[in-house]
């Protein structure tokens, strides 16, 4: 089979649920299989035991022998805005400025992490991202051991804003993804990212959410009250919306649905 | 103000190339490369096409006729010039000396385009030696009807040569 018409598995992998989604590739992608399971025992600590699950779930062949696209949740990524530096850099060199950037912000504990950055013009800040090294190299055994080819692994916040990319303001706002345990948030100023933020979640996980609004007013470019859009669970938006009826709870129409990776973010429960 | 652009970031993919795009390109590229491929074969048969159209049309040198009686006259005198071997001719006396040891001093050779003949004055040593000359100009191909016309003894050079008179008609 062309690769390009290679079927592909899209994979959510978080230390409390990983999804699983196949689609059938062609002129128009169909997703063809669906399936999910909470993580008995899961944390941030513990990957294991979500790679435990990862491996029980593709025992079944309708989850092999595809390429894979994996969804990171953003308990296991670090996030850094790194400005623009003052001279040229080669790729090398914007890495290495990246890693001492992020090395500022969580200290050296992510000396051993792969960071990757985003592709932007010179001149222009740029976003990096950090994830344990061997996490990834877990991963790739995981997906290996099933015939499956890592093509893509990216974090749930991109993936999400990515998604909901069209339905935010022009000028300024913040874009929150929740899940359960992880809160990340970016401020958006005139389409640029200006500020990035996680957090662990409590259970009065909203609490978090006003402390985030909050610093935004304290943060925010213009003197009107920026917007705080919340891409959250099902079950995190009724609660949410109950205690924080404030804030613009971000609801996926048809449109949305379509993408087979924010129709996996959409989690229907945890 | 502007909507967010999309953000590219990716561990395993390289988010400097987007697939899509890359792939249009390539269908583009492909598609030109077809379409000039293409032009370039139909040029090529317009050319070919063409060039046998030209070599079926025959060759017609198109000129005025010339009606001048005086202007025709002198065509035709350097006409009759134009078609005098000189080449051979003179080709052919040299041969003829140099294979007689070079005994026979060519003076002068006067063509007569009307006539088709030439006159050639030399000397010689000695009578024989006009005479061997005369026999192996007999032999040409290119001559016909070599004739010893003259011959007199030259007693004002201090060496008394022999000086010849001979005369041939070419052949056309």
């Amino acid at each position: 089979m062309l690769p390009l018409w290679r079927d592909e598995v899209v994979v959510y992998l978080a230390p409390h649920r990983v999804a699983l989604t196949r689609l059938k590739r062609g002129l128009r992608s169909r997703i063809i299989a669906s399936r999910q399971c909470d993580v008995a025992n899961g944390s941030v600590g513990n990957p294991a035991a979500s790679f435990a699950c990862l491996t029980d779930l593709l025992t079944d062949s309708q989850w092999q022998n595809a390429s894979a696209r994996v969804i990171l949740a953003d308990s296991w990524v670090r996030y850094g805005l790194v400005p623009a530096p003052a001279v040229t850099l080669d790729a090398d060199g914007r890495l290495s400025h990246a890693r001492y950037v992020l090395a500022d912000i969580f200290g050296d504990s992510l000396a051993e992490w792969t960071v990757t950055l985003t592709d932007v013009p010179p001149g222009k800040p740029y976003l990096a991202c950090a994830t344990p090294e061997p996490l990834r190299a877990e991963l790739e055994g995981v997906l290996s051991s099933a015939q499956l080819r890592l093509t893509s692994l990216q974090p749930q916040l991109v993936v999400s804003f990515n998604a909901w990319r069209r339905q935010l303001p022009t000028d300024e706002c913040w874009f929150v993804s929740i899940d359960e345990g992880s809160l990340a948030a970016v401020q958006v100023v005139d389409g640029i990212w200006n500020r990035v933020h996680t957090a662990r979640l409590s259970a009065q996980w909203t609490v978090e959410l006003q402390r985030l609004r909050a610093f935004g007013r304290f943060t925010e470019a213009s003197s009107g009250g920026s917007r705080l859009f919340v891409d959250a669970p099902l079950n995190m938006r009724t609660q949410g919306r109950e205690a924080l009826p404030e804030l613009d709870w971000l609801e996926p129409d048809a449109r949305l649905s379509r993408v087979p990776e924010f129709d996996l973010l959409q989690r229907v429960a945890v | 103000m502007k909507r967010p652009n999309l953000i590219r970031l990716d561990f395993v993919a390289p988010v400097h190339e987007s697939r899509a795009t890359g792939l249009v390109l390539i269908v583009l590229g492909v598609v030109a490369v077809l379409g000039l491929a293409a032009a370039f074969n139909a040029e090529l048969s317009e050319r070919d096409r063409l060039e046998a159209k030209l070599d079926a049309v025959p060759r017609v040198k198109r000129s005025a006729p010339i009606t001048d009686p005086k202007l025709t006259a002198e065509l035709g005198s350097i006409q009759h010039e134009l078609n005098i071997p000189w080449t051979p001719v003179l080709n052919e006396l040299e041969s003829a000396n140099h294979d007689l040891a070079d005994s026979v001093s060519v003076l002068s050779v006067v063509p007569d385009a009307e006539k088709h003949t030439v006159r050639v004055v030399a000397e010689v040593r000695q009578l024989p030696d006009a005479l061997k000359y005369l026999e192996r100009l007999q032999k040409s191909d290119l001559l016909r009807y070599p004739m010893l016309e003259s011959h007199e003894r030259r007693k004002d050079d201090p060496e008394h040569p022999i000086r010849i008179k001979l005369s041939a008609d070419w052949r056309s």
